[in-house]
């Protein structure tokens, strides 16, 4: 089966990071439509209508989003693409920056006249060098042919975009994080409430979107709220979601479907299954901060809805483990990458992630004991107070791979690990 | 944009110079509030690192406390507050990696330069970095030197890659 390109419909067309290329698929011309032909309200209402969710891992409704930070009367007002993307597991914004990096910039006019904002700001990871480039010169052409500046299109409005770089810190794509580093500060998330809607960055009203998210507006103005609804699968979700796949998985990649298949189809159809002889033991549903599933619940929805299974959707990174895979060793990377990214700002979570490190070090050593795996339970209760969503996640996958294969976790403290592959074996 | 680490010679006698030149580059950022990393990025491509000197000069352009400046340069993984080698391999060593063989893929580099992850080489002219996920997932086991993406990548193209880089400089 084919994909459902939307959003990634110009990763085929040649060049289409060029700006006359672009045009030539129609790019602008939404924008242009949208700031001399609707008003803020109508693109707000039609967001509201189109369904559309952020795709940075909240899904929060981006209609809704845009309304609070239009009510707010606090002047100027902001909007921010997040290019942050440093989940593991996730590098879809990746190619949308580096192949068809006019798109989120064309909605990111889109919602810059809904808000009534005239300054943004676009935050792309320092070590997204390509991407960087790319985007760097379609801000360059897009003020050289005035679709930025004093008069976006010729409609009269003004606004200006500004690309700026993160260097090494995944707790920058969180919001209140990303707006610290903006303001060139320490990274730390900020408390919340109040919300970026109110008090983002500058303590301003602001728009934060994720770069995929902002990508859909355009072809919402182009095709209409219905059209986005009905990409979906079911009633629940609007659009196409940009799954990214990786791990044990022949061919790994980003595959545009619509939001909700099943991590069967997506790893099976699309992904064209396993290596030969390979087994499928669990899959990650999106990035390290969510939960393992066990391969009996391959027909779940890759949605929002996925956290009924105790595990959350996230960014969609879907990361493939056959038997081989050591569940200790995978619960061990994912705390090793929350350990690094910790920002340390709060106690839980600076003490939590190298708590579990250790913990999952031990077992994998022969050197774990049984009262280890309650002692993560009671570090990720502990945990549950982070101060932010970085702490609040990091120990899930944690314990809940020692939850679900629980007797691979006890066979690493009889001093045995079955899959044969973490440093036990390896002795 | 500025590259984030690159090759940087210079001897002693002209870092000065290049500190005179970075203040003259600083004069656009003034005008730009919050742009204290891109203000780092400039003083590390300049000299390769952050130097003690170029957070004086950055404070006193930016208008920020020193400690203030320092704070913001340790928090970031890409800021440097010492001079690095000419080529830093990054490999992931997060899950997707790891599946694919990320062990032995850093395993042969630190092999080939020699040195623990975090050192540099007896030459000076490498480092190894166990990194968080670049982003490069389809290219699994994936690699940076410097910014410049590689993979997938297997050991041998890892020892190829690395007597390639050392070569260059002979
Ligand atoms: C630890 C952490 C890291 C995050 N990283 C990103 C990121 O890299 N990109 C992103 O768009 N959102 C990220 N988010 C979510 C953002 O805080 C925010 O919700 C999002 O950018 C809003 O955009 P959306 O509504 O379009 O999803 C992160 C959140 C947390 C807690
Ligand atoms: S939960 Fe972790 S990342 Fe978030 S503020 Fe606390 S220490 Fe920082």
């Amino acid at each position: 089966m084919p994909e459902l390109l939307a959003v990634n419909k110009n990763l085929f067309v040649e060049d289409a990071w060029q700006l006359d290329v672009f045009k030539g698929t129609g790019g602008y011309e939404r924008a242009r439509r949208a700031l001399t032909e609707m008003s803020p309200e109508d693109l707000i209402a039609m967001m509201e209508a189109s369904g559309l969710k952020g795709r940075g891992g909240a899904f929060f409704p981006t209609g809704m989003k845009w309304k609070f930070v239009r009510a707010d009367p606090n002047t100027p007002r902001y909007v921010i693409a997040n290019g942050d993307e440093s989940e593991p597991g996730t590098f879809c914004n990746r190619f949308n920056m580096e192949l068809d990096p006019h798109l989120f910039i064309e909605g990111m006019i889109i919602a810059a006249y809904a808000v009534d904002s005239h300054f943004g700001y676009i935050y792309i990871r320092g070590e997204y060098g390509r991407a960087i480039e790319r985007v760097e010169q379609a801000l360059a052409d897009c003020y050289a042919d005035g679709i930025l500046g004093d008069d976006v299109l010729g409609s009269g409005y003004k606004l200006d975009l500004r690309l700026r770089r993160g260097a090494g810190a995944y707790i920058c794509g969180e919001e209140t994080a990303l707006f610290n580093s903006l303001e060139g500060k320490r990274g730390n998330p900020r408390f919340k409430p109040p919300f970026p809607t109110n008090s983002g960055v500058w303590r301003k009203p602001t728009v934060i979107n994720n770069i995929e998210t902002f990508a859909c507006v355009p072809l919402i103005v182009e095709n209409g709220a219905e059209w986005f609804q009905e990409l979906g699968e079911g009633d629940e979700n609007a659009g196409t979601k940009i799954y990214c796949l990786s791990g044990v998985i022949n061919n790994p990649g980003v595959y545009e479907l619509p939001m909700g298949v099943t991590a069967r189809e997506l790893i099976y159809e699309y992904g064209g299954g396993l290596p030969e002889g390979r087994t499928l033991k669990g899959f990650k549903p999106g990035g390290a901060s969510a939960a393992i599933l066990t391969s009996e619940q391959l027909d779940v929805r890759l949605d929002p809805s996925i956290a009924q299974y105790d595990t959350i959707m996230g960014t969609g990174g879907v990361i493939v483990m056959d038997e081989t895979v050591c569940m200790v060793d995978a619960a061990y990377r994912d705390a090793l990458f929350f350990e690094e990214e910790s920002c340390g700002f709060c106690i839980p979570c600076r003490e939590g992630t190298p708590n579990l490190v250790q913990i999952l070090e031990r077992l994998m050593h022969g050197q774990g004991v049984m009262a280890d795996l309650q002692l993560m339970e009671e570090i990720g209760d502990s945990m549950a107070s982070s101060f932010c969503g970085l702490g609040q996640f990091a120990y899930r996958p944690v314990v809940g791979a020692a939850q679900k294969y629980r007797d691979e976790f006890v066979a690493h403290v009889e001093g045995s690990c079955p899959a044969g592959s973490c440093a036990i074996a390896n002795n | 944009m500025t590259q984030a680490t690159g090759p940087v010679e210079q001897t002693q006698a002209d870092q000065s110079t290049v500190l005179e030149s970075l203040r003259t580059r600083l004069a656009d950022l003034k005008d730009e509030p919050g742009s204290l990393l891109e203000a780092l990025y400039i003083a590390q491509e300049m000299l390769g690192y952050v130097a003690p000197e170029s957070i004086e000069i950055i404070s006193e352009e930016l208008g920020y406390p020193e400690a203030h400046v320092f704070g913001v340069v340790t928090f970031y993984t890409l800021f440097y507050t010492e001079p690095q080698p000419k080529h830093i391999v990054r490999v992931c060593r997060d899950l997707s990696c790891h599946i694919a063989g990320a062990t032995k893929i850093a395993a042969r580099a630190r092999q080939e330069i020699g040195a623990h992850p975090g050192h540099a080489s007896a030459d000076g002219l490498l480092k190894l970095e166990l990194v968080s996920c670049l982003g490069q997932c389809e290219k699994q086991p994936a690699l940076m030197v410097n910014l410049d993406v590689h993979g997938p990548v297997t050991e041998e193209e890892v020892t190829d890659l690395i007597r390639s880089l050392r070569e260059e400089d002979q």
